[in-house]
């Protein structure tokens, strides 16, 4: 699934040009102390449980942890364990805020109800409009956010290593062609590497 | 079993420190008032796909709920998006960012003074907080594949338009003077 171009509707330190990204800390259940780490080792044991997100075409990168406590780095720091345990989750993405939740739950359903269901007040996914309240309380913005590919949406990326590799297999091969041999091949590599322009 | 902080070649780092009380809102002018684009500091961690920092004042909590969890300090959190292994990155992030870290990390309770070279690079590790699990769309590439893989695609798509004005020798010539080496 690809996001079109829209205006981002996220403060202007959440972006980076066409990238946006938010980190989230929600309140965990008790349960959620022994459920989120349960969750991850399952999901790092058999990555293919991500491949719905990889699907999603606009996702670049995501992370999830559970923070139950702090590095302590002596005085004035007075805390260094929590009350609760607090899921962070952080992801950089194209589109707008509204739309990459709005297209998350209806496409992640069933994975929303994973890795938000140990969390207090969680609405459920969906209908979107809870759950985009949920997302807005829980989020923190960031006070400077940097991208290295900051036009470049995920489809492009992925596009332009595709045809990288294409290129370079192309330009291999008629490296010795004649004219007319090279023109032929031409127009065929190039029609062939209309999806990836 | 992959690593909590890895997906495929990509490491996802997380770095807390407590900030020192009375300096939050210095070092959150320093940091609103950097520029995010090319002239960003962490432009100049070529291994770097995304980052940031941000100022956790505490945990958020919803409106209505006894759910506060006061951190006591705020926090410093720099999290990083990088190519290979994090030890090399904290020595690139020491000494290709010096100024900026020590100006940032400068304003955290325990960062050493001078905040610089391996003092700061132990501080940022002994800081570190492990993920759970990491995802990245595109896991084997690096931050110069993709740059080079975009500025490729910009340029064969350049050739491509002006290809078609061009005579055949014309266009076999330009394009291996352009991508032959590709």
């Amino acid at each position: 699934m690809n996001l079109p171009a829209v205006s981002p509707d996220a403060p202007p330190s959440n972006v980076c040009g066409r990238t946006t990204s938010i980190t989230l800390f929600t309140t965990q259940k008790p349960w959620g102390r022994f459920w989120m780490p349960f969750m991850f080792t399952l999901t790092r044991a058999a990555p293919k449980s991500l491949e719905a997100m990889d699907k999603l075409s606009f996702i670049s990168f995501a992370s999830w942890s559970l923070i139950r406590e702090l590095p302590y780095n002596g005085p004035p720091q007075t805390v260094r364990r929590l009350r609760y345990p607090h899921l962070f989750f952080e992801v950089s993405f194209n589109g707008s805020w509204a739309q990459y939740i709005d297209s998350s739950v209806r496409v992640l359903t069933t994975g929303m109800y994973t890795f938000w269901g140990s969390s207090r007040r969680f609405p459920g996914p969906l209908p979107a409009g809870p759950f985009q309240a949920f997302f807005k309380v829980h989020e923190v913005d960031a006070s400077h956010y940097h991208c290295a590919y900051p036009d470049a949406t995920v489809t492009i990326v992925r596009s332009a290593l595709e045809l990288e590799e294409r290129l370079e297999m192309f330009a291999h091969r008629v490296r010795h062609l004649p004219e007319e041999q090279f023109d032929a091949a031409w127009d065929a590599f190039i029609e062939d590497a209309q999806r990836y322009l | 079993m992959r690593s909590p902080n890895i997906a495929g070649k990509t490491y996802s780092l997380m770095i807390w420190t407590p900030i020192k009380p009375g300096e939050e809102g210095a070092l959150r002018a320093y940091l609103d008032g950097l520029d995010n684009g090319a002239g960003s500091p962490l432009a100049k961690l070529p291994r770097t796909h995304m980052a940031r920092w941000i100022v956790v004042p505490d945990m958020p909590v919803a409106p209505g709920t006894d759910l506060r969890d006061p951190l006591g300090t705020q926090f410093l959190l720099f999290t990083s998006n990088l190519d290979g292994d994090v030890d090399s990155y904290l020595h690139e992030l020491v000494a290709l960012m010096a100024v900026e870290a020590a100006e940032v990390w400068g304003h955290c309770v325990g960062c050493p003074q001078p905040a610089e070279g391996v003092a700061l690079k132990a501080y940022l590790h002994r800081n570190q907080v492990d993920s759970g699990v990491a995802f990245a769309a595109y896991p084997n590439a690096s931050v110069k594949q993709i740059k080079t893989a975009l500025d490729k695609r910009a340029r064969l798509i350049d050739f491509a338009v002006r290809a078609q004005e061009m005579k055949p020798a014309e266009r076999r010539k330009e394009f291996l003077e352009q991508f032959g080496a590709a």
